[in-house]
């Protein structure tokens, strides 16, 4: 459609405004990749000694990170664009894309993130790898549940950070908040949550969705659905849940933007 | 008037802004507050745009001009009261209104800050679905008019204020827009720049027919440009009509100006009155109706020595100013 | 030299206070410090599975062991460093260059004054971090002696990778990005997240070539009494080598730096 080509062509431009400084689009792209693996690099060295963690073993451990980790890096390379919106409304610099022909929302989504593209590469490489070594059912079902898991997970995270930057209009600062749950996500989402036990596995599954972004999706295809807080055929619609979370931060952005006060001017 | 192009109705804009903490804990604070403070920006204001009008639209800061404008433009969305724009409403229908409309910000660029010129006016080609064939005629119209050859290839941030005020004029005008909002865009801009901005501007609503609404500081823009003046004083419409019946009906004076180079003391003449010096130079008010400029101009040069002298009408911002005066002793 | 102490000082109380004033900011640093002992705490005891001891270590005494290094690598990493880059791009430093202290003891000064005033707040939340991790005292009062030795060692050793890190700002302005990944090799290698003795052996032996150990597997060592007699004194060695070599090395940077500063037209 027309859309989606101004889309692309909006994207590109801000893809070529940043290739400008080239120097920071290379180094942010490496370190927000080695940054990344950081977490993974730890959980390995720590499984050279030990055999498993929580009974998850180094290749399914790494099939989790992987998954988790490629969602995250999709939600960051599509919905990156939202972290700015904290600033930008602070600064009163939102008010030129509100007068634009396209809806304020879609515009945001076109502010390209260096750093998305190193997110992704190392996203890949780990979940590629992973998957060759652990034991995951490859069965086509669980191909597609997969793939929607990645999608919903994107979702997921990509609906808080679209929760945060619909609050910036009434509150402003709100990329705090966003660091904050974004921490829990990052923390949280790579490990097999059963090892911190009821409550907590509880409040990140039912409260803050963390479990839904990798854990449940891997469980089901690793063959560790049993030891889930959530009955079987919740797991398996972990994939839906992103599309809920999405849907409700969808309404509360446009509930929130016409509260939007241009101040700052 | 025929079917206006711009309606707006008893629009009222209250600001409320919650009493805010600082800092990460007040940010979750403020989600709970509920004290607020409780600013009218705008306060019941109505007036209708036909097309083809330039309108200047004055006041003072924080008199609310720039909340109308925002408004009208769909940026803000109003507390109460109505605003139809093509028989749109801004902030509802922002698509379609997006693209009948032009905005150009004095403070703040729309252009593509790290991107040349041209590809701003090619992004805003494609946002606004013009057709390779519109696209380049329309290119070529404003680079010949706004002079923008040279600058083409620079990218926005280089430009200086002048230059890159015409590149976001350029990029309003580009697709032909029915309405053009122009919000203070002479503001520090040099002397020649402002001109050519204005005659650009008035080149624009002559030929184009498009309906322009100025909001400015600098009333020598509406003596420039605009037949029609609406003054917004504290949120509310001071005065809505024609320039030349505000001169007249505000005031019949004229302004003498009169360069005294060796008198110090205060120039002391029947029917006229100093308002303002500036070292050897005078200026005296006086009503031509009480005391013609002749007898005036006689007396002057009998008491003092005259070096240099000037009769002007009075200017449009004393005139504004008086209002102002009037409207806020009225007000209290 | 006359001037030196009392600028010194001062130079350290101001940047003392703006650490103080940044409660927030500190709040914010305790609350993600405390998120990673938690995190570890699970993590380790997941680990275990059960098990007593591994390698004759107990999960208590892991715990123990890995609050308190997160806590040392915490309030001896001198966050001057981190200011510095920016007073280079505002230019801020050229007010830093006339003052008649030098450049080196200045940003000493500073980092002092942050990591007085650090300690301090660390040393406040010691209860808080009591609930999530674990504190022990020291194995006994030797034990306690030798880890303090180490562990000024190791604020030095700390002190001069710092300021060649920020020096380097002089030659590149982008160092935010390589700050952030400091952070994660210095903590790594330093044991605040798998102590040493748990390492593959070839992960080890790539310790062993580096400095950060001496930040808080080293002192830790000794502080638990896993370190004694020769062993300890070999111990203190590395870090004394560690601090003779990288503080040289910390004067040839500078060195270079001022130079640089004068070529550029300062």
């Amino acid at each position: 459609m027309r859309t989606l080509r101004i889309v692309l062509a909006l994207v590109a431009a801000s893809l070529r405004a940043q290739l400008q400084y080239r120097m920071n689009f290379v180094l942010w792209m490496v370190i927000g990749m080695v940054y990344q693996l950081t977490g993974f690099f730890f959980l390995w060295a720590l499984l050279a000694r030990f055999r498993a963690v929580g009974g998850w073993t180094l290749e399914e451990i790494a099939f989790l990170y992987g998954l988790r980790l490629l969602a995250h890096a999709l939600t960051v390379v599509v919905f990156g664009g939202l972290q700015n919106v904290d600033w930008t409304v602070h600064e009163g610099d939102f008010d030129r894309h509100l007068v634009r022909p396209l809806a304020p929302l879609v515009i945001v989504l076109t502010w390209f993130r260096p750093s998305s593209l190193g997110d992704l590469l190392g996203g890949i490489a780990l979940f590629a790898a992973a998957t060759r070594l652990a034991p995951v059912d490859s069965s086509p079902g669980a191909i597609v549940y997969i793939a929607l898991a990645i999608l919903g997970g994107m979702f997921i995270e990509g609906g808080f950070r679209l929760v945060f930057a619909a609050l910036a209009f009434r509150l402003q600062r709100t990329n705090a908040l966003l660091g904050f749950a974004d921490g829990i996500f990052s923390n949280f989402g790579n490990l097999p949550l059963r090892i911190f036990g009821g409550a907590i596995e509880v409040l990140l599954t039912f409260v803050l969705p963390v479990a839904f972004v990798a854990y449940i999706p891997a469980s089901v295809v690793l063959g560790h659905a049993s030891e889930l807080a959530v009955q079987p055929p919740v797991a398996y619609l972990a994939p839906l849940v992103g599309g809920l979370v999405f849907g409700a931060a969808w309404l509360l952005w446009r509930h929130e933007l016409p509260l939007y006060q241009s101040s700052g001017h | 008037m025929s079917e206006p192009i711009l309606r707006v109705a008893n629009l009222v804009k209250e600001f409320r802004t919650p009493r805010r903490a600082p800092g990460l804990v007040g940010s979750v604070r403020t989600l709970f507050t509920r004290e607020q403070n409780v600013v009218r920006a705008v306060d019941g204001i109505s007036f209708e745009v036909a097309p083809g009008e330039l309108v200047g639209y004055v006041g003072r800061n924080g008199a609310g001009k720039s909340t109308t404008i925002k408004m009208l433009t769909g940026i803000l969305v109003p507390t109460s009261g109505e605003v139809l724009v093509d028989g749109l409403v801004p902030w509802r229908d922002r698509v379609r209104n997006a693209l009948n409309i032009g905005v150009v910000f004095g403070q703040r660029t729309s252009l593509w800050w790290d991107l040349p010129l041209v590809e701003s006016l090619e992004l805003i080609k494609r946002l606004y679905r013009m057709s390779d064939a519109d696209y380049r005629r329309e290119l070529d119209r404003v680079v010949e008019l706004l002079e923008l050859a040279e600058l083409l290839p620079t990218p926005v941030r280089q430009l200086s204020l002048g230059q890159r005020m015409r590149g976001d004029l350029a990029a309003a005008i580009l697709y032909r827009p029915r309405v053009l909002y122009l919000d203070e865009p002479t503001v520090g801009v040099d002397v020649l720049a402002k001109e050519r901005i204005r005659s650009f501007i008035a080149e624009m609503n002559r030929t184009d027919g498009t309906t322009v609404m100025l909001t400015t500081h600098d009333l020598r823009d509406v003596e420039r440009l605009c037949r029609r003046l609406i003054l917004i004083e504290q949120g509310r419409i001071a005065f809505d009509g024609r320039v030349d019946e505000l001169k007249a009906r505000y005031s019949m004076d004229r302004q003498l100006v009169v360069d005294i180079p060796d008198h110090g003391g205060p120039v002391v003449l029947s029917g006229a009155e100093e308002v303002r010096r500036e070292g050897p130079r005078v200026w005296l008010r006086f009503d031509p109706r009480k005391t013609p400029a002749a007898s005036l101009v006689a007396e002057l040069a009998s008491r003092y020595a005259v070096a240099d002298l000037v009769i002007e009408e009075i200017d449009l911002e004393d005139v504004v100013r008086r209002i102002f005066v009037e409207q806020s002793g009225t007000r209290t | 030299m006359s001037l030196f102490a009392p600028a010194m000082t001062h130079l350290a109380r101001m940047d003392a206070q703006t650490v103080l004033t940044y409660r927030v900011n500190f709040g914010l640093h305790l609350l993600g410090r405390l998120l990673q002992i938690y995190l570890l705490k699970v993590v380790w005891t997941a680990v275990y599975a059960g098990q007593a001891e591994v390698d004759g270590v107990s999960l208590a005494t892991l715990i123990a062991y890995l609050t308190l290094a997160n806590l040392q690598t915490w309030f001896i990493y001198p966050e001057a460093v981190d200011v510095f880059p920016n007073r280079v791009r505002s230019g801020a430093v050229a007010l830093d260059l006339v003052r008649p202290l030098g450049l080196l003891p200045q940003l000493i000064a500073r980092s002092l004054g942050r990591t007085f005033a650090v300690t301090l707040l660390v040393g406040a939340s010691l209860p808080i971090v009591a609930l999530v991790g674990s504190l022990r005292p020291p194995a006994s009062a030797e034990a306690a002696g030798l880890y303090l030795v180490a562990t000024v060692l190791a604020y030095g050793i700390t002190l001069a990778i710092g300021i060649m890190l920020a020096l380097t700002s002089f030659w590149t302005l982008e160092t935010s990005g390589v700050g952030v990944l400091f952070l994660f090799v210095n903590q790594f290698f330093a044991g605040a997240l798998i102590p040493l003795w748990f390492f593959p052996d070839w992960l080890r032996t790539v310790a062993e070539l580096l400095p950060f150990q001496t930040q808080a597997f080293l002192p830790l060592s000794l502080y638990f009494g896993r370190l004694q007699g020769g062993d300890a004194l070999h111990a203190l060695g590395v870090e004394v080598l560690w601090f003779g070599l990288l503080w040289i090395a910390a004067i040839v940077v500078w060195r270079r730096a001022i130079r640089r500063v004068h070529i550029q037209g300062g």
